[in-house]
């Protein structure tokens, strides 16, 4: 039935061998992903970028060290989160912001929140499935606009002339899809700020 | 609006002016505070998914048990509805735009509506050889060209309809609601059969060793030598899907042609537009083929696909916004010149109530209302 896991799972064999071909799979799948998390940290682009090639050469380079391809995922992130961490705490987040109030504020802010997740590799998994249901489950218009939004980063006003809607409806289908998401999501993300309060 | 500046700050769009009235009333209490750091966090952690499955089963299944419902118990209340026709909805009548024809663009850029065609209609060739012949329903086209001359027409099968074309080399295909296609109009003599797919279509290849039959859908080849098979490469889904019934076919990324898999009878390959990669399993292909002969089927199906699948057949809209249904499988063959889209409805009620509220082709499902 798992084919999909079956296939990675080979794939993840080969990785841990040093087969380079079977690394270019994980870094073609992963790359995107480490790149638009830092981003929503770092707020640039080529550094969200660097930062993604440098986990995945990490990656690479501590092959051995995973137990099992869910640890891909989880090692990647994990390292993300640190790194994001650190240049924040460095300083070496551009201001985004006129105001230093804001600025600091924001970092304050970003700080709590990467704190706050923890990438364990169950957990993670069990995160991955449960947004990946989350987002098909959405309305088939939600879910587009919610989709052109966040994977492929378009703009409200492209959103619109693509789905030929008013900028209201893209609106709409935006806080529509967030306010499920967050509900699905909350119960987990509530047991993960348990678990920080308690630690 | 606090909700709106929230989704312009995490889409990085929103102004510093804005962003100083979000952290002003995130300020304001703990609660605020919470609720932007839980959404900045559902918000990244989105990332997470940036290939969606939605056609294939989750990478790790740990779904809690789902009814299965069968349709064909239903068979006598599908009758008692029939019976009531006044209740099926005429979609037709809806004030629409000009796609709603079946088009065929010629290669010279003349375009025509296939609905037009009142009975069997001749197309000529400069030299006064048959081409074609088009009826309502269907076209056939006939005879090979010099390589240099292959010139390709295209055909738009809008929502709510079907065609079926007979390629130059014999080769049928039929195509389902939403889907265009782009082929030879008549193959050349040497090379390969190209034809271009964005949607779905079931293929019976003609057989010809010397000219394998490539199916170009998104960034994936489906190469044939002779058999039949379905595709499904609807744009608005994630994956693009091929199913062999008969035959053997290989699909692989254009890209990559490294990255490929020889389907046998009976399995299905799916190609992922984002993670990129080719899986495969084993399926009844029946089920996948079953449009093409004017049913639905459905089989552990999970609502959303459903919907989806509506809303190509039948030309309309559907906005759902009730979770119970959404998580909900079902199970059923529907035969779709039997039954309206209130048919449908009506039976999947049966099994999870719900309200829904027609206007023009715009479905909108709620929760049930709470009955004593």
């Amino acid at each position: 039935m798992n084919n999909n896991n079956s296939f990675e799972l080979n794939l993840f064999e080969s990785f841990k061998e040093g087969d380079e071909t079977a690394f270019t799979y994980f870094y073609d799948k992963y790359f995107r992903r480490i790149t638009a998390f830092s981003f929503q940290f770092i707020y640039d682009h080529d550094e969200a970028e660097n930062l993604a090639q440098e986990a995945l050469l990490y990656l690479w380079q501590n092959r051995e060290t995973i137990e099992s391809i869910n640890g891909v995922q989880s090692f990647l992130y994990t390292y993300a989160k640190s790194k994001c961490l650190n240049m924040i705490r460095h300083n070496k987040v551009k201001d985004k912001f006129k105001s230093e109030l804001l600025n600091q504020k924001e970092r304050e802010l970003d700080i709590e929140i990467l704190n706050s997740v923890q990438f364990d590799t169950l957990e993670l998994t069990e995160l991955e499935r449960l947004i990946q249901e989350s987002i098909s489950d959405l309305p088939p218009k939600t879910r587009e606009v919610f989709i052109k939004k966040r994977f492929e980063n378009k703009k409200n006003a492209e959103i619109a002339e693509e789905m030929q809607v008013t900028l209201k409806a893209v609106e709409a289908h935006m806080t529509k899809a967030l306010k499920i998401l967050k509900t699905k999501l909350s119960d987990y993300l509530f047991l993960i700020f348990i678990l920080i309060c308690n630690n | 609006m606090i909700t709106k500046i929230i989704h312009k700050y995490l889409s990085n769009e929103a102004s510093e002016q804005e962003v100083q009235t979000l952290f002003d009333w995130i300020d304001v209490s703990d609660e605020n505070k919470k609720h932007f750091i839980s959404l900045k966090k559902t918000w990244a952690l989105t990332t997470l998914s940036e290939d969606i499955l939605i056609n294939s089963a989750p990478v790790i299944s740990i779904q809690p048990k789902k009814k299965v419902y069968n349709f064909l118990k239903y068979a006598a209340v599908f009758l008692v509805l029939l019976g009531l026709g006044k209740l099926a909805l005429n979609f037709n009548q809806k004030p629409k735009t000009a796609s709603k024809e079946i088009v065929l663009e010629w290669s010279d850029g003349r375009s025509e509506m296939m609905s037009k065609t009142k009975k069997e209609i001749l197309v000529l060739n400069q030299d006064r050889l048959l081409v074609a012949k088009k009826f309502p329903n269907q076209i056939i086209y006939f005879g090979k060209v010099q390589d240099e001359k292959v010139v390709y027409n295209t055909l738009k099968v809008p929502y709510g309809k079907r065609f079926k074309l007979t390629l130059s080399d014999g080769t049928v295909v039929n195509l389902n609601s939403g889907t265009t296609f782009r082929y030879p109009e008549q193959f050349g003599v040497n090379g390969k059969r190209n034809v271009y797919l964005i949607g779905e279509a079931f293929f019976e290849v003609a057989k010809d060793k010397e000219h394998p039959f490539i199916v170009n859908a998104n960034q994936v080849d489906v190469e044939v030598l002779g058999t039949k098979f379905n595709i499904s490469a609807y744009p608005e889904n994630p994956s693009v899907n091929s199913t062999l019934v008969e035959g053997s076919i290989q699909m692989y990324e254009v890209a990559n042609k490294q990255n490929l898999v020889l389907l046998q009878p009976n399995q299905m390959a799916t190609w992922q537009k984002n993670s990129k990669k080719i899986t495969t399993k084993e399926v009844d292909p029946s089920f996948y083929a079953a449009w093409t002969k004017g049913e639905l089927a459905f089989k552990d199906t999970p609502f959303s696909t459903i919907a989806k699948i509506i809303q190509r057949t039948y030309d309309v809209e559907i906005i759902n916004e009730n979770s119970d249904l959404a998580k909900q499988n079902f199970t059923g063959t529907i035969k779709i010149s039997d039954s309206s889209v209130e048919n449908i409805l009506e039976l999947l009620k049966r099994d999870t109530p719900f309200n829904y509220a027609i206007k023009q082709n715009t479905i909108t499902i709620t929760n049930p209302s709470i009955t004593k």
